[in-house]
């Protein structure tokens, strides 16, 4: 039965066409970056910060960078769309109604939403990691993959670092979505969900630039963002890393705890 | 109805939970219960301090530093503020030691007969084979961040000159510590007013060093371990290839190059010249040193401009010169290019310039 519930959310959510829309525009970010830097080519010094200065020649980087950078803005988009369609998009279609008075508790409907998100979120996220490989290899050329610490890993530690980052990277993502889906819930306007949730990230990235507020960095969910990098350190320091998840943690947490205190409460 | 109510009870609980984890998370992470110890005495511990071998660890450091010294680009790790650090060592001299800096990092392996330093965010490797016994730069660097190193070198220069005590226990990285005191003694004319050694209960190596000033509670700069595990590291750690894409060089290369590129290093070279004039001994000692007038008129105009940001005009029957001050050390540059510095106030540098030769 809740399979069936899961498989139907899923088919319903691809059937979208901006979900479609969507993906390609994401399968296209590590393509561009990977010609990017094939056309700027081996000039004089190279160099930068982070994963910037190593991914010449080193093509299974390009996965790991694209989502790295998406994950400030991109990914978090994607999320608050496939949230806001999730409740507030069949509020205002008025499919919702049908769901919140069918002999279906309103928890459960809450988990299928929040499956069909994070199933989502992962065939997403797979998705650009599996383009920016083959588009990085293709276009840089790899030879195992380099780790910000100068080792080389092999091929197959290669893909398990990046399967690594896939999970870690959805979840931050998952962990948004379940915090637009409490918006979503009390909305019908889907827009109002993406923006809220969009103002929210780029309000949160632009506290963490101010040192004077310190002390509320550490509540910020983006504040884990850039730790998530220790992926591609080795051996990996994994303090970084659990630190990150178990903030995004809490506000899956907290997200889901008012979606379904909303959900619950909802008239008719 | 009734159910109802007991899942919206347990989504406001998901809730709580959840809110009561992040201000766990923002929580800095408490220093637990002091252990209870058998009682050392404090001459014991310096002596098994000075003579511990602490063997095969891995462990991470963390450097809080708030000496307040201003942020240069160049070596961000001097800035103020929290940075971290891993150093693994096999007990017998091979060592790798990772330092991120931002997304970057830099990593420096020691195999025994080769010193790699890597530099991610120019990708590049230098490669120093170890000929002698002379330490390579690449080599102090790793160890400045590893506080059994530090610690032992402060106990051995500075035991003649400070009262020592053993002050209570501590919890450092999960192991049980004492908390070695040294207070310079009330001759010595120093900022410092105690530095704290935790030396580990079992290995005595030391842990953790914090340095304490006048007039501050805080400690200005602490370097500690917050995660240690000690006993045999994969042997794989002490082993560097140059990735197959990044240039390899020499550290006379790099040298040379860099001395094309920046010629206020003028400064740094000399004071770290081959005769350093020494000035008196223990917490008050002094380093003295004289710039070749040909150095001084290199220093560029925008280094020039960083200098005086920074530094505060001062004279005297010395002479005329600039004062740099932190909360640890005190530097004196006069105009005619005589330099000291030392853990020491301004008079004391006053006092002592006149011997520079």
């Amino acid at each position: 039965m809740i399979t069936r519930q899961f498989g139907s959310e899923v088919r319903w959510m691809l059937r979208r066409p901006r979900t479609l829309i969507g993906l390609f525009g994401l399968v296209l970010v590590p393509i561009i970056i990977s010609f990017g830097i094939w056309t700027a080519g081996d000039d004089e010094g190279g160099g930068g910060p982070g994963l910037a200065a190593i991914i010449q020649g080193n093509g299974m980087v390009v996965p790991i960078f694209t989502l790295f950078l998406s994950l400030n803005l991109l990914l978090p988009l994607v999320a608050s769309i496939w949230a806001a369609d999730g409740l507030a998009g069949e509020a205002q279609h008025g499919t919702l109604r049908g769901l919140l008075v069918a002999p279906v508790s309103r928890v459960r409907l809450l988990f299928v939403k929040l499956f069909g998100l994070t199933a989502m979120s992962l065939f997403a996220v797979t998705l650009m990691a599996v383009v920016g490989i083959i588009a990085g290899t293709a276009f840089l050329g790899t030879d195992g993959m380099m780790t910000l610490s100068g080792t080389t890993l092999g091929t197959g530690e290669g893909l398990l670092r990046i399967a690594l980052f896939v999970v870690l990277v959805t979840f931050q993502m998952v962990a948004i979505g379940a915090v637009a889906l409490a918006v979503s819930a009390t909305t019908e306007h889907p827009l109002v969900v993406q923006a809220a949730t969009m103002t929210t990230i780029i309000v949160f990235q632009v506290l963490s630039q101010f040192p004077s507020l310190d002390w509320l960095h550490p509540f910020l969910i983006t504040t884990g963002f850039p730790g998530l990098i220790d992926v591609m350190r080795d051996p990996i320091p994994l303090t970084q890393i659990w630190d990150s998840t178990l903030l995004a943690g809490c506000y899956l947490l907290i997200g889901t705890g008012l979606a379904a205190m909303r959900l619950i409460t909802k008239d008719n | 109805m009734n159910k109802r109510k007991v899942t919206l009870a347990a989504a406001a609980a998901g809730v709580i939970t959840g809110a009561a984890g992040l201000s766990l998370l923002a929580m800095p992470a408490g220093a637990g219960q002091p252990p209870s110890l058998p009682d050392v005495s404090p001459e014991t511990l310096v002596q098994q301090v000075l003579t511990s071998k602490p063997g095969a660890f891995g462990g991470t450091v963390e450097v809080d530093n708030k000496l307040g010294l201003p942020s240069i680009a160049e070596i961000p790790q001097l800035a103020d503020g929290k940075h971290s650090a891993r150093i693994w060592t096999d007990g017998n001299g091979k060592f790798r030691a990772a330092l991120p800096n931002g997304q970057s990092e830099q990593t420096i392996v020691n195999d025994g007969k080769t010193t790699w330093s890597w530099n991610s965010a120019d990708n590049e490797v230098t490669k120093a084979e170890h000929e002698a016994d002379e330490p390579k730069p690449a080599d102090e660097k790793a160890k400045s961040v590893d506080p059994a190193e530090a610690a032992k070198q402060v106990v051995g220069l500075t035991k003649e000159f400070s009262d020592i005590s053993v002050d209570g226990t501590a919890r450092v990285a999960n192991r049980a510590a004492y908390e070695l005191v040294l207070t310079p003694k009330a001759s010595e004319k120093t900022l410092i007013r105690e530095v704290r050694i935790a030396v580990d209960s079992e290995l005595k190596m030391p842990l953790r060093v914090a340095v304490l000033t006048n007039g501050t509670s805080e400690p200005a700069g602490t370097v500690g371990f917050s995660e240690i595990n000690v006993g045999p590291q994969d042997a794989k750690l002490f082993e560097f290839t140059p990735p197959a894409n990044a240039k390899v060089t020499t550290p006379e290369a790099k040298e040379e190059k860099g001395r094309d590129r920046k010629p206020e290093l003028g400064i740094e070279q000399a004071l770290q010249g081959e005769d350093p004039q020494i000035f008196g001994t223990g917490w008050d000692t002094v380093v003295g040193a004289k710039i070749p007038a040909q150095a001084m008129t290199q220093v560029p105009a925008e280094a020039q401009g960083l200098v005086d940001k920074f530094t505060k005009k001062v004279s005297g029957n010395w002479g005329s010169g600039q004062v740099f001050t932190t909360k640890v050390a005190t530097i004196l540059i006069a105009d005619d290019g005589r330099v000291v510095a030392g853990a020491v106030p301004e008079q004391v540098l006053f006092d002592t310039i006149g011997q520079v030769k």
